[in-house]
């Protein structure tokens, strides 16, 4: 078969496609690509299939050896790519030959970046999908954990190109906003039952905490500001999805991402739209956030458009 | 039961909607969310992404780009008013679980004992002459929450969580018990061990076939749960391992 070889690897890397979406009943994470638009991105200037799996590259450094003539695509946090050592283009295609070395360092900006190769990375699915998830890694459901060795494998390569549409060509620069990001979510019960002044508290700029990751997202509040006591209400736990803003005791945040847990016994206070969940995942621990009220009408439009943009 | 106007729905999501019963561990009430959830994923199939349970709840995630939330609400309300009232379990089907509740793999067995006021021989006793009600699965693959454990075992969690427990610890906390299926981390109070799987799977998991019936639980949601005290011996006999503590 054909592959790619990790001889160099920093940081955390699994391989990812749209996640495992019909498992939650069962207690397993949903996981799942955490920017789709970077991911989705790679797949389209790929000609690819939306779900076919690509490897996310956590703040990490990684050179690759191809075995094999390939064409890739490099998406999200940029990470300096270079091929035998020449820069290359990111948001781009290229061409690997049998033996390019293929390098991609810390990104300066952003979290999170993609390596796609045509027709996907192919790996032992579990659950309908390829995502790895970390708490599972131990029992081996898909593959061994990518680390320095690790082989991507992928099939033989398409004769023709990849044709791209481009009418609907990206620009990055649009879809990720300036800083500091906006977080819209569609409000919960228990945001109704807080007072005014409750909820300009919560709409104040966050930080986001060095203890965040592809599980949740953890905002800290400055040391100077109040605490709400929450009103009593349902303490079981209840299912939640992805973007559920869950209010520990202490008052600071926790925004559940796609290696969330699939029940939660966190007070609620609303879920975040997925447009700006994929946006949060290029946010780095010491970047500044803010909570804003918005509609279900709203959330839904915005996702479809963005559906729209990945259309074939 | 005909409380069926209790329930309140809530659209929490782009495509999931949280449906919400009256807040209570309840086995009776669990089994119309069972019965609920079989019913919309027999209705509304060709729309559904997936559907979870909880204690008292019920969220169904939906191709939003199939059905609008305004549809959806409505058949939503037809299935609702066309609930079944239900007064009675009629889920008898009983699951066995061998545990050794001994001392030496009862990690918190002491503890728990001197905590409630009882004996180790009383909280065994407690422990194993309920028959529980499966509410939830989570927290980790075949994580199953049981519930409720009689009045006079139930205790906070832990303060502080052990960072890992053996795979088949029974462990109890609140109004809570459950067995950890794989070793994980654990807030919960540990008296005994099975040595028995809480999964399986059903290929070999090398073969890379996409099904999706590769992984079954040992307990299922809505199940009855009763725990059987077995001896060491027997507990060796059918594949246990003796891990204690580590103190440091």
């Amino acid at each position: 078969m054909n592959f790619l070889n990790i001889f160099k690897m920093k940081g955390q890397c699994s391989i990812q496609d749209l996640g495992r979406l019909h498992s939650q009943h069962l207690g397993f994470s949903a996981s799942g690509a955490a920017d789709e638009y970077a991911f989705l991105s790679a797949n389209q200037m790929l000609g690819n299939e939306r779900n076919n799996a690509a490897l996310e590259i956590i703040f990490g450094e990684l050179s690759v050896v191809s075995h094999n003539n390939c064409t890739i695509a490099i998406t999200g946090a940029n990470c300096f790519a270079t091929i035998n050592g020449k820069k290359v283009e990111h948001w781009q295609t290229h061409q690997l030959n049998t033996g390019d070395v293929l390098s991609l360092s810390t990104p300066k900006y952003g979290l999170i970046s993609y390596l796609a190769i045509a027709n996907g990375i192919k790996s032992k699915p579990w659950l309908d999908s390829r995502s790895q998830t970390l708490n599972e890694q131990k029992l081996g459901f898909n593959g061994e954990t990518i680390r320095v060795g690790s082989k991507l494998y992928f099939n033989d390569q398409p004769s023709q190109p990849p044709n791209i549409n481009h009418s609907k060509q990206l620009s990055p620069e649009n879809f990720y906003q300036a800083a500091p990001l906006t977080l819209r979510f569609i409000p919960q019960l228990l945001w109704q039952q807080l007072s005014t002044e409750q909820q300009t508290v919560f709409q104040q700029h966050y930080t986001i905490s060095a203890n965040s990751n592809r599980m949740g997202y953890r905002l800290s509040q400055s040391p100077q500001s109040i605490l709400v006591h929450l009103p009593p209400g349902s303490r079981l736990s209840k299912p939640v999805p992805y973007g559920t803003i869950q209010i520990p005791e202490n008052g600071e945040p926790i925004i559940l991402m796609k290696e969330r847990q699939t029940i939660g016994g966190y007070p609620v206070l609303g879920t975040v739209i997925q447009t700006d969940l994929f946006r949060l995942s290029q946010r780095r621990p010491g970047e500044k956030v803010q909570l804003r009220v918005t509609t279900l009408v709203h959330a839904q439009q915005q996702l479809n458009a963005f559906h729209q943009r990945f259309k074939p | 039961m005909a409380a069926t106007e209790k329930i309140t729905l809530a659209y929490i999501s782009e495509n999931a909607v949280l449906l919400e019963w009256p807040e209570k561990i309840c086995p009776i009430q669990h089994q119309q969310i069972i019965y609920f959830q079989q019913q919309i994923q027999i209705s509304l199939a060709n729309v559904l992404i997936d559907t979870v349970a909880s204690y008292a709840s019920l969220i169904i995630y939906y191709h939003f780009d199939k059905i609008s939330w305004a549809q959806l609400n409505n058949e939503l309300m037809k299935l609702i008013k066309h609930l079944p009232s239900i007064s009675a379990i009629t889920n008898t089907e009983i699951v066995e679980i061998p545990v050794y509740y001994g001392r030496d793999i009862g990690w918190d067995l002491e503890f728990v004992a001197q905590k409630t006021s009882l004996s180790i021989e009383q909280v065994i006793d407690y422990h194993s002459q309920t028959t529980y009600h499966a509410y939830a699965l989570g927290f980790t693959p075949g994580f199953c929450y049981l519930a409720s454990l009689p009045k006079s075992l139930q205790m906070p969690r832990r303060s502080s969580p052990r960072l890992s427990v053996p795979h088949g610890s029974v462990a109890i906390a609140e109004q809570q018990t459950a067995v950890y299926p794989i070793s994980s981390p654990a807030g919960w109070h540990i008296i005994g061990q099975t040595p028995i799987k809480m999964f399986s799977l059903k290929n070999d998991i090398n073969k890379s076939l996409p099904n999706k019936n590769e992984f079954s639980t040992l307990m299922t949601v809505g199940q009855q749960i009763q725990f059987q005290p077995i001896s060491r011996e027997h507990f060796l006999d059918l594949g246990g391992q003796i891990i204690e503590e580590k103190t440091s």
